[in-house]
């Protein structure tokens, strides 16, 4: 490279650290990093190692420009939010009628866990549920145990651009304490909406919920999606393009456990939260959003995440049915400027 | 809106850190919440100015860039050390004196980003009017940084040769990083020389403005960094060039 390619680099990534959009950001960061709501999950040992002053606020845009703030290379596990990602995965492998004959994609607002199937086709609810997560991961395609692990890992990869890994233990942990997940699995064989390698599914599902990712994937994530499924800085495609609305809608409607409603309502961005303490929500076309903080309100929604995606969504009016002037405009601040008051 | 100043020069010997003293103490004195920034991690000195001793410098920037602390526990109030009263106040963040700190740095680094978080947490705690950011003679992260978060760039050159080239590339560097307003500022002018030919061949070869012209002093010398010479000496020539500084910093 030149030494004028160079500085122009440096510039740029100078740039990003410097300007408005990420102000805000940091802005945001301030001011919910003192907010003690919630408690950290505590479920199962591992996560409850979880410090709750943790705090990272990621956002990528669909042009794969990053912005990050707080702990935003701090690992945690997925969680839930890997089934929004996994139906994905699903929905290439069997097409969407026929995975929709396994899993139902209607809201419950019952809790996450419930043992409840739809009375009429006996399908899970949604797959955001334990229980259609369940079906969900039973759909993936391998010759083997080894074989749908990797592909969960390869399909994670596209979406981020980097490797990822289990931790062992909180699987470990979630494998020896899932008895309701189990019981779940089993009624759901009992009504053939599962196939029979019942331990191996159960084993694929607690590894996917195990997966490591940091605020930044969370917003890659979710930016993927936002790129109608590619990676916008890799320009990996990670999702054939038919299913990326599939996978949002979903997510709009149960992404956020029994708290999906409200969400959609006051947010009005699809997002999917995880006990870990993540949410990675998408605004599409536009950008991906990941926050990261461990302390979960009573719904098992991340309660400073939840603050910080209110607060975008209200200053850019990025809520998905808002056609009123928001009060800051994104390309605006993103481009920054002399215009823009950032202080 | 609070407004960023950032002093620097491409060499060292340029009498920054005594010129981002005066010129902030200057504005301080006018009744504006100041703050000034030792970001000259490997050298820092402006404490010393500003009468803050090494012992009493308990946390410093560097615990912050550390995680350690929010920046706002390592500002230290120093109005009264340099004469500011009334409405205008005056704030420091050091950086450490101390050699394992300073190695520390040096040998792990620190994340940039946690420095420009840090500036806007310090501005907005002590709702300062004015941040002043001192660097480090040369290019490097924080100086790139502090550029591209000015308001005004200030950069202060002597009449020397080397130190012509060397602004010469950091003005090439401003411009790649979208300066909002830069200013030149000629320090120790000898007496032989005409300063207004000086300033005016300074201004054609940048094609910049030259917010002030400073003669070499034995008085500023003499104080030799134990104060703020603008405070003891108000009536001084070179006083009276700080506040026209000011006044385009102010007006500007």
């Amino acid at each position: 490279m030149s030494s004028l390619g160079d500085l122009q680099s440096l510039a740029s990534s100078i740039s990003s650290v410097t300007s408005p959009f990420r102000n805000y950001l940091h802005d945001l960061y301030e001011k919910y990093r003192s907010l003690d709501d919630g408690k950290v999950a505590d479920y199962i040992p591992e996560l409850a190692l979880a410090k709750p002053e943790w705090f990272g606020i990621c956002i990528v845009t669909a042009d794969g420009q990053v912005f990050e703030v707080g702990d935003c290379q701090q690992l945690f596990t997925v969680q839930s939010i890997s089934k929004a990602f996994v139906f994905g995965l699903a929905l290439e492998d069997h097409g969407r009628e026929y995975v929709n004959s396994k899993v139902s994609v209607e809201p419950t607002g019952e809790a996450f866990n419930s043992i409840v199937l739809d009375e009429k086709t006996n399908r899970p609810y949604n797959p955001m549920v334990n229980a259609g997560a369940i079906a969900t991961a039973d759909l993936i395609k391998g010759k083997n145990s080894t074989e749908r692990l990797k592909r969960l890992l390869e399909m994670f990869k596209r979406y981020t651009g980097r490797d990822h890994e289990i931790n062992v233990p909180v699987f470990l942990s979630e494998k020896e304490t899932g008895y309701r997940n189990k019981a779940m699995a089993y009624l759901m064989l009992n009504f053939g909406m599962v196939s029979n390698k019942i331990d191996e599914t159960l084993d694929l599902y607690f590894q996917q919920c195990s997966v490591l990712v940091n605020a930044k994937d969370l917003a890659m994530l979710a930016a993927t999606l936002a790129n109608g499924g590619i990676n916008p800085v890799t320009k990996e495609r990670a999702i054939d393009e038919k299913y990326v609305q599939d996978v949002i809608s979903v997510m709009l409607t149960c992404g956020m456990y029994d708290a999906s409603g409200e969400w959609a309502y006051r947010v009005g961005i699809p997002a999917k939260s995880g006990v870990g303490g993540g949410i990675t929500a998408v605004v599409p076309g536009k950008l991906g959003i990941g926050t990261f903080s461990p302390p979960l309100d009573a719904k098992g929604n991340s309660t400073r995440g939840i603050k910080v995606c209110e607060d975008i969504s209200k200053d850019f009016g990025l809520h998905l049915f808002n056609v009123a002037k928001p009060e800051r405009n994104l390309q605006e601040w993103i481009a920054g400027g002399d215009s823009i008051n950032d202080w | 809106m609070p407004k960023v100043v950032s002093i620097h020069s491409y060499r060292g010997g340029t009498g920054k850190s005594n010129f981002t003293a005066n010129l902030s103490t200057t504005v301080a004195l006018q009744g504006y919440r100041v703050g000034v920034v030792d970001t000259d991690v490997p050298s820092p000195g402006i404490h010393n100015l500003f009468c803050l001793e090494p012992e009493q410098m308990v946390k410093t920037l560097n615990n912050y860039l550390w995680g350690e602390i929010p920046i706002e526990e390592a500002a230290y109030d120093v109005s009264a050390n340099v004469g500011v009263e009334g409405a205008g106040k005056l704030f420091l963040i050091p950086s450490s004196v101390k050699a394992d700190d300073i190695a520390k740095i040096l040998k792990d680094g620190y994340d940039v980003k946690l420095l420009n978080d840090g500036f806007r947490s310090f501005v907005k705690a002590l709702k300062l009017d004015y941040l002043f950011i001192d660097t480090h003679p040369g290019l490097s992260k924080e100086t790139f940084l502090s550029i591209a978060i000015s308001h005004v760039l200030i950069l202060i050159l002597r009449p020397d040769k080397q130190d012509y080239q060397g602004t010469a590339i950091t003005v090439d560097v401003a411009r790649q990083l979208k300066v909002r307003k830069m200013l030149l500022a000629i320090n120790k002018a000898h007496s032989k020389l005409n300063l207004e030919a000086l300033k005016q061949k300074v201004e054609e070869t940048y094609n910049e403005t030259v917010a002030g012209v400073f003669p070499l002093s034995e008085d500023v010398v003499q104080l030799a960094s134990e104060g703020v010479f603008c405070v003891r000496y108000p009536e001084h020539l070179v006083s009276q060039e700080f506040r026209k500084v000011a006044q385009q910093i102010i007006e500007g």
